[in-house]
């Protein structure tokens, strides 16, 4: 199988299976991830996350990356349990590395959205048992289309386009209602929003979620904790660096007076 | 018949002898450390012959293409299971060499019921500071070794030891640009691809007096009329580790662009 450069194959062969179908207990609290989005804007995709994971009422952690890379032309930003979500992405790095090295060539953008699919099929039970559900947002560039692209998950594994935006995590109902009315009757679509805009609206949403949902941290400018903004276009990948997300919080996000 | 061990013996000479003259026609391999990482070269008729194994890990072989396939794939297998259940950083040249090439390799040639892998393979790892670099290469008979700097493969040991000499004497240092580097790893490539054709022909001739060691290794003039003439059907190939390079593989091909600079002028057109 190792020939066809299936590395989930291969694990499995050595007796690896993701996510375990043990029910959560009633008495415990699980981990969680929150608030994601992406959204389509001039040059390709911008993909944003908060920074916090919560269990239960309690904050666990406050600098959490949701957004992960998993080449240098595609991120997963996850929403849900991170114990199972970070293992996914681990999968999913060595997996397309794997196929590329095998195989001497990338594996195609369809190729990826099929191997994200698969490993939440894989963990369907766990999901359902509650103790791995994950919804993540998968958005990389197309080369064979093109073009920058978006898909979202439920946590049984079936894949969406989001043709313009997408979110996930227990904030996003919130957002979502947010982006729909800027991008019907705000001054322009997403679509045409210059990369400062896109990341400025990407601040705004992730404070608008915080508001509204205790589980999501939102931008913690005391703490010098900005949210993770990942741009994705035909060039690659890039972060956008904490000092660019701190001034433009501060000039544009911040209600003066 | 070969339950006897002087017959073993035997078998395993004629076994030396046979690979010996397998890898006569292989195009040798050269890799170097320079400033911002680390060269592979080689000059290729079709397959290729340098690959990517890990994040920091390039492969460069001559032999039989299927057997180079084979070993390749199981190196890729271990890599990646152990970067995947360990980390990254617990994938090294050294356990891949000691672990995933080194006992297949040996079996294999000592198996005489069984066909040897008809390889020579290195393997070039990019350290995380820059001079630190290593290389590793390994014959048919499993024998392996460690060196910082430079390493290169080529048909005998003899022929290995003048390329790298040329290495030493024409200047090597890791502190070389990118195209100080190709220059160099060309000229070494033709060292040893010249010094095998003339070993076939010295063989032809059956003198076997004349193969005294060479003094002085051609003229650059020489050795770029060579690698002219040889890619008038075959292909220079290229590939870099680059210390600074975004994510996490460090292994990328070298383009047919950032390669044509080392064929002079005077080339056939060849684009």
């Amino acid at each position: 199988m190792g020939m066809q450069g299936d590395f989930l194959q291969l694990l499995k062969e050595q007796g690896y299976q993701i996510g375990t179908s043990v029910p959560a207990g009633t008495e415990i609290e699980i981990t969680r991830g929150t608030t994601i989005l992406a959204m389509k804007y001039r040059d390709g995709v911008l993909v944003a996350g908060d920074r916090r994971a919560t269990a239960g009422n309690m904050v666990m952690y406050d600098r959490t990356d949701k957004v992960l890379e998993l080449d240098r032309h595609s991120v997963m930003a996850i929403a849900g349990v991170p114990a199972t979500a970070y293992e996914m992405v681990r999968v999913l790095e060595h997996s397309f590395k794997y196929y590329r090295r095998t195989q001497l060539q990338d594996l195609s953008f369809e190729g990826k959205l099929r191997a994200v699919s698969k490993l939440l099929k894989d963990n369907v039970a766990a999901a359902l048992a509650g103790t791995g559900a994950v919804a993540p947002i998968f958005a990389g560039y197309d080369f064979e289309q093109g073009s920058a692209k978006i898909y979202f998950y439920d946590i049984l594994g079936a894949e969406f386009e989001g043709v313009e935006y997408a979110v996930s995590g227990s904030g996003s109902p919130t957002i979502r209602g947010i982006l729909h009315y800027v991008n019907t009757w705000g001054g322009q679509p997403l679509a045409v929003l210059s990369e400062e805009e896109a990341t400025i609206q990407a601040l705004r949403l992730l404070t608008c979620a915080a508001e509204f949902d205790s589980a999501t941290g939102g931008v913690n400018h005391e703490a010098n904790l900005y949210p993770v903004v990942k741009l994705i276009t035909e060039r690659g990948l890039q972060t956008v660096p904490d000092t660019t997300l701190k001034s433009l919080f501060e000039s544009r996000v911040t209600r003066k007076g | 018949m070969y339950e006897e061990p002087y017959r073993w013996v035997e078998a395993i000479g004629n076994r030396r002898q046979y690979l010996d003259e397998q890898l006569k026609q292989g195009s040798p391999v050269v890799a170097l450390s320079y400033a911002d990482g680390a060269l592979l070269l080689t000059v290729s008729r079709g397959t290729p012959k340098l690959y990517e194994i890990y994040d920091r890990i390039g492969l460069g072989g001559i032999g039989h293409p299927a057997d180079l396939e084979k070993l390749r794939f199981s190196l890729l297998e271990m890599a990646h299971l152990e970067g995947f259940n360990r980390s990254p950083s617990d994938v090294t040249g050294a356990r891949m060499m000691k672990l995933g090439l080194a006992p297949i390799i040996k079996q294999a040639f000592e198996e005489i019921f069984k066909a040897p892998f008809i390889v020579k393979i290195l393997l070039a790892e990019l350290s995380l500071k820059p001079g630190k670099d290593t290389f590793l290469t390994i014959d048919y008979d499993g024998t392996f070794e460690e060196t910082s700097g430079c390493a290169v493969l080529a048909a005998t040991k003899t022929i290995e030891a003048r390329m790298v000499g040329y290495l030493k004497q024409a200047g090597h240092a890791p502190t070389l640009s990118l195209d100080a580097a190709l220059a160099l790893a060309a000229k070494a490539w033709a060292v040893g691809s010249l010094a095998q054709a003339a070993e076939t022909e010295t063989d032809r001739k059956d003198e076997k007096e004349s193969n005294t060691p060479v003094a002085k290794e051609p003229e650059d003039a020489a050795l770029l009329a060579h690698l002219r003439e040889t890619l008038a059907d075959k292909t220079l190939e290229g590939a870099v580790l680059e210390r600074q390079a975004p994510g996490s593989s460090k292994y990328r091909v070298l383009t047919r662009e950032e390669l044509a600079s080392l064929v002079p002028k005077s080339a056939p057109a060849s684009t």
